[in-house]
């Protein structure tokens, strides 16, 4: 880190180095990282009408956040939420994944189909299972001839979400997993092979080492993902559902009070929050990842 | 070899159990959207496949909704989006792989750090830039939170640093000057990563929720997924309209789709697994 | 091998943050204050510049007229339409649903960029216009043949008057009454509800109209309007004292007509909140589950459109409690309202006071749209259609008319109520002790305002 001048040469790189990055990085400081400030900042501040007249009211938001039982009911849903979607959509994937890596035939067809909810949009996707769930008209209830509240039992609202959670996902972490498996040497299994190994042994011992780190990336986007949970509780769950406040997701909150009350100030509060307790589970997984996760 | 066939099978069998709940949702979606109301709410029997066929569900939600409008602003929105993303990431990554300058690694801390964050806590700000430049209710509007992407600068970067060096160096040798190199030696080659970044960006985009019910309410201006939402208050339990709504939006992306479905695949594949 | 770089990147990520927000926080407070100033000055500056754009009385573009109810959609473009062809100034109504219309509303007003022509409702008009969001009609009122204030029903022309200005035009008004399905009460023998209906003969009779197959009634949890405030004031209870400063969900009275409804649901008469809440009232009476619905005239188009409903069904008066004289109505009534800064004033009042004259609101009852709040013109909503007897939301109007309960911010306390309520509906708290855990959280909203 010498001061020494620049070659002529290096100070053409630099300058030019500045020139390509100067677009992104003006749009990221301006449209993200200020934003990150501005967020913390307004939620000291209690917000007026039409947003005019903040009232700076110190920490008086977060006290009111961590007596909020609102507010820790939808974090106790996300969690709820995240625990059900992130494993078991990986688990499913991850099988799916491995049988696609075969032979077979027919793979693409099944590939194709796997990954259709992935291209359409959550609001349609929601429509079309608030339908399938409906108690007294739904496909689900009258095809079993049973007669569940779906999505308007408080006690199990959230994990029917989360079905459509698992189902949305699966195609996407599928494809990711593949991805992964394409890199693992044949050469792997054809040893274990030799060696005896069925295919549920080499499962557990090839394939989820071998892949491992591509699990790890996966899980960590899909615990942010599912954290923010929002498309499909807004549009399954009406504001007289009963099971509403069994099912509203931080990110619902946040919306429901910066935009629909407009207590912008209250619900950047809310948001922050969120934010410190995803990059506490992201930590936590780093921590944990030393654990499992397989670098060749 | 015994072993093998009922293995197999079993395979089979899971892998078509779940292709069938794949598609049951679908399935029930086109049923559906040609009932009459009435129809959608006879339990006894219960109604599979619409007696008659209510094509007159579509007139009636085109009537409602103009979705020619909203397939414009979609796909105005998507196309801004991926050009912003595309071009501004395609340069940031090659500065970011191949270049050394001062403050290079802050810079690129910045990129990464914004990819950890979640999107929600840029968004009160944002609106409120957006309602001062007056945007709202515009495709600038739409545009905004995607005029940079620090996903794909990083994944442009990635795309960059797999790339052979000599090839830099026998441009430079020929007299090419940095953006001359740029421009005809490597962008060129970083082609599949900008087609796997477009891709990723327009599912994203027309997956998008939140910020077009934000900065477009207006139902004139706004995108598929937002005019979806706001029928789905609309129409309560109209389900016939709502499903007809929701299949007239998604049967040209599941064309689209199906048609490159390749590129599709291996465009979100290669975004997510380049990290 | 690559996939290592996830490793490093997240750890990186996760040091810089930590680095990032500490060694930057002291100057975050400073940046949005900066930006936060020159906003404030900018909204006044574009109205001053909008001005004169619109005093030429060639209007630019189109004017954009926003509403929540798709049903009255088709009816009201009509009557634009008549407008755009006198003035020649192209309108196009908007529907956006209720929540998105009051973001819409929200977003407009703090960004300066409202609808021209949008609904105003009892529920933030007083937030709205203490702002000054809304257009200031009052000296245009003075200077109009078409508008006399005195034509409309008082309760609405005051609602939108703040500080002795106007700045709304009464739109419509509404009565509440009882949609009933003729054939499910024929079929099961019970005498088609009329003006001798107590609310107790209501419970019974909808006790006698359930079976498997349907039931007798059905409650809107989320329309007070539609349900229980009638019964609450029928019944000799309130929602909001007069002074707007306390709350009478405690009033024995109150507690009294809500327990008419949640011993419904107890008894199965009603069906219970999971079904309403996934599959609304007018739907079920649209499909032939539930033989009773109460709903505002407003849902007239709906049910004219609903062949089933067409066929099948009928309104009645809703029933009283001791004497005729208690019968109530809750009424509400919309108000056209315009942007205070709009990009076409002129253009956007000469709308709205084209569409508070006495021609459209005629034409506005006439095409069953709703009621017109133009004193005098329901006779031709009544005549609208064939199909029902809208006499009983006719004689609605000689009941005694209670405003819709409100204050400055109503919803903050009906958001509340609604919560709350579905304990009672659900039966896992006693009504009483749920309306008065809500009297007390409303007194509470209220000292606030």
């Amino acid at each position: 880190m010498s001061k020494a001048k620049m070659t002529p040469r290096e100070k053409n790189e630099t300058m030019w180095s500045w020139i390509f990055i100067a677009p992104t990085m003006i749009g990221l400081i301006v449209l993200n990282i200020i934003p990150i400030f501005q967020t913390i900042y307004q939620s000291f501040f209690k917000t007026g009408d039409f947003g005019k007249g903040n009232k700076f009211v110190g920490l008086a938001n977060y006290q009111k956040v961590f007596g909020d039982t609102e507010v820790w009911q939808s974090l106790w849903n996300t969690v709820k939420y995240a625990i059900v979607e992130v494993p078991i959509s990986i688990v499913i994937a991850l099988v799916l994944a491995v049988f696609l890596n075969k032979k077979l035939k027919g793979r693409e067809v099944f590939r194709t189909i796997m990954f259709l909810p992935m291209i359409v949009a959550p609001a349609a996707i929601a429509m079309v299972w608030k339908w399938l769930y409906n108690s007294n008209f739904g496909l689900i209830n009258n095809i079993f001839g049973i007669k569940v509240n779906w999505i308007s039992n408080p006690d199990i609202a959230i994990y029917s979400i989360a079905v459509i959670g698992i189902w949305g996902v699966i195609g996407y972490n599928m494809v990711l997993f593949l991805a992964g498996l394409q890199e693992v040497p044949g050469d792997y299994y054809e040893a274990a092979a030799l060696d005896g190994a069925t295919g549920i042994s080499q499962f557990f011992h090839i394939t989820v080492p071998l892949i491992s780190p591509t699990i790890f990336f996966v899980l960590v986007t899909r615990v942010i993902g599912a954290m923010q949970v929002f498309d499909l509780i807004y549009m399954i769950i009406d504001y007289n559902n009963p099971a509403l406040k069994k099912t509203e997701s931080l990110v619902y909150l946040f919306y429901k009070y910066s935009f629909e009350q407009s207590k912008k100030g209250y619900g950047a509060t809310v948001i922050v929050v969120l934010l410190a307790v995803i990059m506490v589970l992201t930590v936590f997984q780093l921590i944990a990842q030393k654990k499992w996760v397989h670098y060749d | 070899m015994k072993r093998k066939i009922i293995s197999n099978t079993i395979i089979y069998i899971i892998l078509i159990l779940f292709a069938f709940t794949m598609l049951v949702p679908f399935v029930w979606m086109v049923l559906t959207a040609f009932k009459t109301t009435a129809e959608t709410m006879q339990v006894d029997p219960f109604v599979l496949v619409p007696k008659v066929w209510q094509v007159e569900n579509f007139s009636k939600v085109i009537a409602a909704m103009d979705f020619v409008k909203l397939y414009a602003n979609t796909i105005l929105m998507i196309a801004l989006r991926v050009l912003c993303a595309v071009v501004t990431a395609t340069f940031a990554g090659y500065a970011f792989a191949r270049l050394n300058f001062k403050g290079k690694n802050f810079m690129f801390g910045i990129v990464l750090f914004q990819m950890m964050i979640p999107v929600q806590i840029f968004i009160i700000p944002q609106y409120i830039m957006v309602s001062k430049l007056h945007i709202t209710n515009s495709p600038l509007g739409l545009l905004f939170p995607g005029l940079v992407t620090a996903f794909g600068t990083f994944l442009l970067r990635q795309a960059y640093m797999g790339l052979p060096k000599d090839l830099e160096e026998a441009a430079r040798l020929d007299g090419c000057n940095i953006p001359q190199t740029f421009l005809f030696v490597m962008a060129p080659l970083a082609k599949s990563s900008m087609v796997a970044l477009s891709i990723f960006t327009a599912v994203f985009a027309y997956k998008d929720l939140m910020w077009p019910m934000i900065v477009c309410p207006n139902p004139k201006k706004t995108t598929l997924a937002a005019a979806l939402a706001n029928m789905n208050g609309q129409y309560a339990q109209k389900y016939p309209e709502l499903m007809m709504a929701a299949l007239i939006s998604c049967v040209p992306m599941i064309i689209l789709y199906v048609i490159f479905q390749k590129q599709f695949i291996e465009g979100i594949a290669t975004s997510g697994g380049k990290l | 091998m690559k996939k290592k770089v996830i490793a490093v990147l997240l750890s990186a990520i996760t040091a810089m943050s930590l680095i990032g927000c500490g060694s930057s926080a002291s100057d975050a407070p400073a940046e949005p204050a900066k930006e936060e100033a020159p906003a404030a000055e900018e909204a006044p500056a574009a109205e001053e510049e909008a001005e004169p754009e619109s005093i030429g009385s060639s209007v630019e573009g189109e004017l954009t007229v926003t509403i929540w109810d798709e049903g009255q959609r088709p009816g009201l473009q009509q009557i634009v339409d008549e407008w755009s062809a006198q003035s020649g100034v192209k309108a196009t109504i908007n529907v956006v649903d209720w929540n998105s219309y009051w973001t819409l509303l929200e977003a407009g007003a703090t960004g300066g960029e409202l609808p021209d022509v949008f609904w105003m409702h009892s529920n933030v008009a007083q937030q709205y216009m203490e702002n000054d969001m809304l257009l200031d009609m009052t000296d245009r009122i003075a200077a109009s043949d078409k508008i006399d204030l005195a034509n409309y029903y008082g309760g609405i022309v005051n609602l939108y008057q703040s500080d002795g200005k106007q700045y709304a035009i009464p739109k419509d008004i509404d009565t509440i009454a009882l949609w009933y399905n003729k054939t499910i009460f024929d079929e099961m023998g019970v005498a088609y509800p009329d003006e001798t209906w107590t609310w107790d003969t209501f419970a019974e009779a909808a006790k006698k109209l359930t079976n498997d197959e349907h039931w007798g009634y059905a409650i809107q949890p989320g329309n007070n309007q539609e349900g229980f405030y009638n019964t609450i004031y029928s019944m000799g209870g309130y929602v909001i004292s007069d002074d707007k400063k306390t709350s009478g969900f405690d009033d024995p009275n109150t507690i009294k007509a809500m327990e008419l409804f949640t011993n419904m649901i107890a008894e199965g008469s009603c069906p219970d909140l999971a079904t309403v809440s996934e599959t609304a009232p007018n739907e079920l009476l649209c499909a032939g589950k539930v033989a009773m619905s109460i709903n505002g005239s407003w849902m007239l188009a709906g049910y004219r459109d609903n062949e089933y409903a067409a066929a099948n069904c009928d309104v009645a008066v809703l029933p009283y409690t001791n004497d005729p004289s208690d019968r109530v109505s809750i009424y509400n009534g919309l108000g056209w309202a315009a942007a205070a800064n709009g990009k076409n004033i002129d253009a956007a009042w000469s709308l709205i006071e084209y569409l508070g004259s006495k021609e459209a609101q005629l034409k506005q009852a006439e095409l069953g749209v709703t009621m017109s709040a133009y004193e005098g013109t329901s006779d031709a909503w009544v005549n609208s259609v064939d199909c029902f007897d809208l006499n009983g939301h006719m004689k609605m109007l000689d009941a005694k008319l209670v405003f819709r309960p409100y204050s400055r911010v109503t919803t903050v306390w009906e958001d509340m109520m609604t919560e709350k309520l579905k304990e009672a509906w659900t039966g896992d708290k006693a009504t009483a002790d749920v309306c008065k855990d809500i009297a007390a959280e409303m007194n509470a909203a209220l000292a606030e305002e």
